[in-house]
């Protein structure tokens, strides 16, 4: 849940990368942290285990500047993606004020995604919210895979799969490459401030 | 496609999947190949190519396993887990105890135990807090320890003067449920009023005589009113037990372990007196021709 200092005119919100394990949601952080360092408030913290999963959650503080007069911090958060680890993520989601669902363009993980955002909806309907009320962005990502000969899906095919009832932005990104990250945290934004600005009228 | 490009590329995506840790589908693409090449008559090297595919599936069989077997929550270093503590806090209570009992739950939650069983035992200091913090530290010893280690922590709170007897009641009821959800049946030694315990039983075990059978007289639930008489089948001092048949479900419903009797009846060969028990143990008799009744533990505390 965001904070609201309209004293000290700070907003602070929380973003959560979802999605299914080895997606790359902690890569989608570890290139905002290269990119961008300027805005970056504190170190980035991961942990991790065996394999180089993420076991419990990354964490990166990032400042956006100001919107209208008002600073605006942002907590980005990941999620473990193991099927395993499903009370971290619940206790991850909790607060969001803003989602970013990493989806793997691999064929192979077709089902995965789906389960994933199932998942998502579950949680977030077990804490009062609704899938189709928090700000969603959705990122269709390893895009870069194809070059390499590897089947992917078509953007098509991942918007009817995981978009088709949310009609929710979405990306093509290789967070590898840093492709379209930007974009998708930039539009993520833009959508959890709208949603906070409806809940608090701050002063002008 | 040739079947020499399927194979290359099924060893391509594999390699990738690899890479990217997704190794039940790496091993699939493999296995793959290894059956494509198999069918192949004359190709080169054909053995080796197996063997060296073979080698990469055993490879990823045992990284599999280790991720399998991993730790679900290490031990996270100390600052991270002020950072949980702070992160996941969401209460912002000002007082300060009772942020401190959110950060051990934090902890806790993030199965960062041992820390979280030092904050709540700290916790138990706390007058206001105790309850709450030693029902947290029973269900830690449920996740990490065992059922076993938490009945000796209740056993050990039972001995120690702090713990006022309303709230050893409340954590045994909690113990005794955690308990009862597992499916586990331990005896939980019952909670006594300190003049229950030491003077009032010490003058009972002075003189007590041999109690032959017992007349309870229930003061309230299905039975109120009436007078069940039991023979007694064992007398230890001030403890006597009796056998309750299976066929008495109410009787053995309301005989809940800590529960008072304040009407009793003590039969001897030379008496008969008036007086007070506690019921001490339940337990289910699993052999033997009593196979399936219960034996019943009272102390007498006032006679």
């Amino acid at each position: 849940m965001a904070i609201f200092n309209l004293k000290k005119r700070v907003i602070e919100c929380k973003i959560v990368y979802y999605g299914p394990g080895r997606c790359g949601k902690t890569t989608n952080l570890e290139y905002i942290f290269k990119a961008y360092k300027k805005q970056i408030k504190g170190e980035m913290v991961s942990i991790n285990t065996e394999g180089d999963r993420t076991l419990f959650f990354d964490f990166l503080p990032i400042g956006l500047g100001k919107v209208k007069g008002c600073d605006v911090r942002v907590q980005l958060y990941t999620v473990p993606g193991q099927v395993q680890y499903s009370s971290t993520r619940k206790l991850v989601l909790r607060g969001v004020d803003g989602v970013v669902f990493v989806a793997d363009s691999l064929k192979v993980r077709r089902e995965k995604n789906m389960e994933s955002l199932q998942d998502l909806q579950k949680n977030l309907k077990e804490y009062g919210s609704s899938v189709f009320k928090t700000p969603l962005v959705m990122q269709f990502n390893k895009r870069d895979l194809a070059a390499q000969g590897i089947p992917l899906m078509s953007i098509e095919q991942m918007a009817r799969d995981l978009n088709r009832q949310l009609k929710v932005p979405y990306f093509e990104t290789s967070a590898f490459l840093g492709q379209g990250v930007g974009q998708t945290l930039k539009e993520c934004m833009k959508l959890t401030l709208q949603s906070l600005q409806k809940q608090v009228q701050w002063a002008q | 496609m040739s079947v020499k490009s399927q194979i290359e590329l099924l060893l391509r995506e594999a390699e990738i999947y690899r890479s990217q840790g997704l190794l039940v589908e790496a091993k699939g693409k493999y296995n793959v190949a290894v059956d494509l090449i198999g069918k192949l008559d004359q190709a080169k090297n054909k053995e080796a190519l197996i063997q060296a595919i073979c080698r990469k599936i055993k490879s990823l069989t045992i990284s599999y396993h280790q991720i399998e077997r991993a730790q679900e929550a290490p031990q996270m270093p100390p600052k991270v887990q002020d950072l949980v503590k702070n992160l996941f806090s969401f209460s912002q209570d000002k007082d300060e105890d009772k942020a401190a009992l959110e950060g051990a739950i934090t902890l806790a939650k993030f199965g960062q135990y041992d820390r979280a069983l030092e904050e709540f035992s700290e916790l138990t200091k706390k007058d206001s807090l105790r309850v709450v913090a030693c029902k947290n530290i029973l269900r830690c010893c449920f996740s990490v320890y065992s059922p076993e280690e938490a009945v000796e922590r209740y056993k050990k709170w039972l001995k120690d003067d702090l713990y006022s007897k309303e709230q050893l009641q409340k954590i045994r009821l909690f113990l005794e449920d955690l308990l009862e959800k597992k499916g586990i049946e331990i005896q939980l030694p019952a909670v006594l009023d300190a003049d229950e315990a030491t003077i009032d039983q010490d003058r009972v075990d002075e003189d007590l005589i041999d109690i032959s059978s017992i007349g309870i007289t229930f003061e309230g639930g299905p039975q109120k009113g009436q007078m069940v008489e039991m023979e007694v089948s064992f007398q230890s001092g001030n403890m006597i037990s009796l056998i309750v048949s299976s066929k008495d479900r109410e009787l053995i419903e309301s005989l809940k372990v800590g529960f008072r009797l304040n009407d009793v009846q003590f039969f001897s060969p030379i008496a008969i007196f008036q007086g007070s028990g506690i019921v001490m143990a339940k337990t289910k008799i699993n052999s033997g021709p009593k196979r399936g009744d219960y034996s019943l533990d009272i102390k007498i505390v006032n006679t």
